[in-house]
């Protein structure tokens, strides 16, 4: 028999907004709609509703019976972002998850019950406890996990799951085939508060679902017509309808409309810390990390401001995602007063690696991620990543990659003896140089002299030690001087079959004041110093 | 339990293997009631050799601090007592030939497997030359920062993050920006003692002070070139004069030479590293050697 679990958030409305704002918890708040005289009250907090605030009120009623009382507009955003939440929840009980709207969930929980049957977290409950109340006590707390104060109820129908979840009493398992049973004694409104039906009955002298179950169908039907119909077969604890699942979002939203309009930056970093929580928390429920972050400013008084910051590797790390997000926000401001935002992660599996206990430690992917992710937000794009080689003949050429380095060998190795390669430090960009040249054999040129041109009006006698302890202490490294050894020149031709190929002819050369510099003609006249020989 | 532990006994002769584990693990100090009372029931030698899990795990985790990562430029490896020592922050300094050592600490450690990170302050690392000398690129992380409270931060992470190796290097001139303060150098310690990291810093000055293992001093190079008189000349490489400048467990003040070669006159010169012995070279003292 199909068992289908239902999870309801009682005032739902208010639920939602303290969930994104969890300092007004114990404050006596009311979420209103409308606006002007017809703003009223939708719910209230508990301390709200003892001073005598009730859902209908208006707000001018309300504030009438309580001064003090904080009201919140209904926040759609916020309403959105908490079912979402809740229907995530629901999709780490079941695949089957049926979205019902305004706090209420449905899911097919068949079979997944023994899943619960030596749930550790359960000590409490007594050996004859079903198994699924074992599992509806594992949803109540993962639902508090995510600050929604949710109700459980298990049935064989959607019906009777959704009237077990009303009941205050949570969690409620109705056994199968007691659906009937379980709701005869509860009154009539339980089964459609919203039809006018129910009323009528009422009127009729019904007074609890069991009277009206008990009557004939077909008194009932040719009295109300299809309506009576389908109540009769509800009090009977029969309910057609079959669930209907919704597909597995691509994404993950959270947002919010905010009560003034923020300038500052400092202001709006601190609501979107909470709520870029709120959203890796949800992801880590799923088991994804946030590979891309875009987020929608609402503009005052009106325009949005949409960006996106793409993630160097997935993460769930919320200070780096609000460090990119400040770079990004100072780089650019929106330019207007932000009244509202919208965050959506696109979801990623995180990177997973297998630890080895005799070779070297791998890098956890999890931290790795995190770290290169701060390293971009620090550095800036293209100074963080893996560097690569690429085909070509020209010696500056590199690409720099995502890291993700392959897992390490199972086994410790001992390294190889070392080539011994002499290194060079690049120039990047090369630097622009004077040159002198001297005649030699054939066609070839020898370089005399080299200086920087932009240090043509320096001096360039030999170096005093005042000079080398400026160097060594960090100030300019000046190229330029006699050459005491030149050798080449060695040609490289790269790009012929495009309209500008690169031409270019490498020399080495020693200067009698020390270094040693690769030098390159790109030109006719220019000339360039590369790289340097590590010296 | 005891019978088991008996019969098992041959499997614990796998932690002797040389390619697995050495030296054995020896048993912990503290040991859970369980494992005291299972070893008292044992005899001697097997009781030796009974390791729980959070033991091994533990001693692994010990003996990996307590090994070295040799730069494979054996000179400069027999200056240091083995190589650079893990968990450890080690200097070079002067105008030597700093990046080729560095260069080589790389190729080192991503051949074997381990992940490292290049601070590359100066933005002067060339990636075409570090693949010819060795260098697995796929497990080396680049990082160029701009200023040197940058380049210190990134070494913290790194570190912190589970890097076996983490070389900076300055370059041949400071980095822009303030100088970072000494506790910067501290805490970097502290991150490669708690992580297990080897920290090498390569820089013109000395910059770590006490906070440094080792500290080895490079000396002005002399390059070598091919040919003579009219004849083209070849750069043949590099020569530089190296001294243990500081050391915790080793007497400072010996000096050793290596010689660097270049890529193209590889095949010219008789031995990919030459080593040029001097006369001031001394071996480690008994009392570095005991340590």
């Amino acid at each position: 028999m199909t068992r289908l679990a239902c999870f309801y958030v009682p005032m739902f409305v208010l639920a939602a907004r303290l969930r994104s704002e969890p300092d007004l918890l114990n404050e006596a708040v009311g979420i209103v709609e409308g606006n002007g005289s017809n703003a009223h009250i939708v719910a209230a907090t508990r301390r709200a509703r003892k001073k005598g605030i009730q859902p209908g009120q208006s707000l001018a009623q309300a504030r009438s019976l309580l001064p003090k009382l904080i009201a919140r507009g209904r926040d759609a955003e916020c309403e959105r972002t908490a079912q979402e939440a809740l229907l995530e929840v629901a999709e780490t009980f079941s695949p089957r998850v049926e979205d019902a709207g305004e706090g209420v969930v449905f899911l097919d929980v068949t079979g997944m019950e023994r899943h619960f049957a030596d749930d550790p977290g359960n000590a409490g409950v007594s050996p004859a406890a079903d198994a699924e109340v074992r599992l509806a006590r594992a949803a109540l707390r993962a639902c508090d996990a995510i600050s929604l104060p949710a109700r459980v109820g298990i049935a064989a129908s959607k019906l009777a799951a959704r009237v077990a979840a009303e009941l205050p009493k949570s969690p409620i398992v109705v056994a199968p085939g007691e659906e009937a049973t379980f709701l005869a004694p509860l009154p009539l409104t339980r089964l459609s508060p919203e039809l006018e039906a129910a009323a009528m009955l009422q009127r009729f002298g019904l007074a609890s679902i069991g009277d009206l179950a008990k009557l004939p169908e077909s008194e009932i039907a040719s009295r109300l017509g299809e309506v009576g119909r389908e109540l009769h077969w509800a009090a009977r604890g029969i309910d057609p309808r079959p669930l209907m699942p919704r597909p597995l979002p691509p994404e993950f939203r959270e947002g919010m409309e905010l009560e003034w309009p923020l300038v500052a930056l400092e202001p709006f970093l601190f609501i979107a810390n909470a709520a870029l929580d709120r959203l890796s928390k949800r992801m880590e429920i799923q088991g994804f990390a946030c590979k891309r972050l875009e987020f929608t400013l609402t503009l005052d008084p009106e325009g949005y401001d949409a960006r996106g910051i793409d993630l160097p590797a997935p993460t769930r790390d919320v200070k780096t995602m609000l460090t990119l997000m400040r770079l990004d926000l100072e780089k650019t401001p929106p330019g207007a007063p932000v009244v509202g935002f919208s965050f959506v992660a696109h979801p990623d599996r995180p990177r997973r690696a297998q630890l080895s206990l005799f070779g070297p430690s791998a890098v956890s992917p999890e931290k790795l991620a995190t770290t290169i992710a701060k390293l971009v937000s620090i550095l800036g794009d293209g100074r963080v990543g893996m560097p690569m080689t690429v085909d070509g003949h020209l010696p500056e050429r590199y690409s720099i990659n995502v890291f993700s380095p392959p897992p390490p060998p199972d086994m410790k190795r001992t390294p190889a003896r070392a080539r011994g390669l002499l290194a060079v430090r690049t120039f990047r960009p090369p630097i622009p140089i004077e040159v002198t040249t001297r005649e030699a054999e054939g066609d070839d040129v020898q370089i005399a002299s080299i200086r920087s041109i932009a240090d043509q009006n320096s001096d360039t006698r030999q170096p005093t030690p005042d000079t080398r302890r400026r160097v060594e202490a960090g100030a300019k490294v000046e190229i330029g001087g006699t050459v005491r050894i030149c050798s080449g020149p060695w040609r490289i031709e790269e790009g012929w079959w495009s309209d500008r190929p690169d031409i270019r002819e490498y020399w080495d050369v020693e200067l009698e004041r020390g270094g040693v510099y690769r030098v390159f003609r790109g030109g006719a006249t220019e000339w360039f110093v590369d790289a340097r020989y590590e010296m | 339990m005891a019978v088991l532990a008996r019969r098992l006994a041959t499997q614990f002769q796998l932690l002797e293997a040389p390619a697995i584990l050495k030296p054995a693990v020896p048993p912990q100090v503290v040991e859970s009631e369980a494992l005291r009372n299972l070893r008292a029931t044992l005899e001697a030698s097997i009781a030796s050799k009974l390791t729980s899990g959070s033991e091994l795990v533990r001693a692994v985790a010990r003996q990996r601090r307590d090994e070295i990562l040799p730069t494979t430029i054996p000179p400069l490896d027999a200056l240091l007592g083995g190589g650079l020592a893990r968990g450890k922050m080690t200097e070079i300094a002067g105008r030597g030939t700093r990046f080729s050592i560095v260069i080589a600490t790389l190729a080192a450690a991503t051949s074997i497997g381990e992940a490292a990170a290049l601070i590359d302050a100066s933005d002067s690392f060339d990636p075409q030359l570090a693949e010819a000398a060795g260098v697995d690129l796929r497990r080396l992380l680049w990082v160029r920062p701009h200023t040197m409270k940058e380049t210190v931060t990134a070494a913290e992470m790194t570190g912190a993050t589970g890097f076996q190796l983490v070389i900076i290097d300055m370059g041949s001139r400071r980095p822009p920006g303030r100088r970072v303060p000494d506790a910067a150098w501290v805490r970097l310690a502290r991150v490669a003692e708690s992580h297990g990291a080897t920290i090498l810093v390569s820089a013109p000055y000395a910059l770590t002070g006490t906070t440094s293992e080792a500290m080895i001093l490079a000396y002005a190079p002399r390059p070598r070139w091919l040919g003579r008189g009219n004849a083209p000349r070849v750069l043949a490489g590099v020569e530089t004069k190296l001294k243990l400048e500081k050391h915790r467990r080793l007497r400072p003040g010996q000096t050793t030479t290596v010689f660097f070669q270049c890529e193209e006159a590889v095949g010219s010169t008789q031995a990919s590293v030459m080593t040029i012995p001097t006369a001031d070279t001394r071996q480690p003292t008994a009392r570095a050697k005991a340590s």
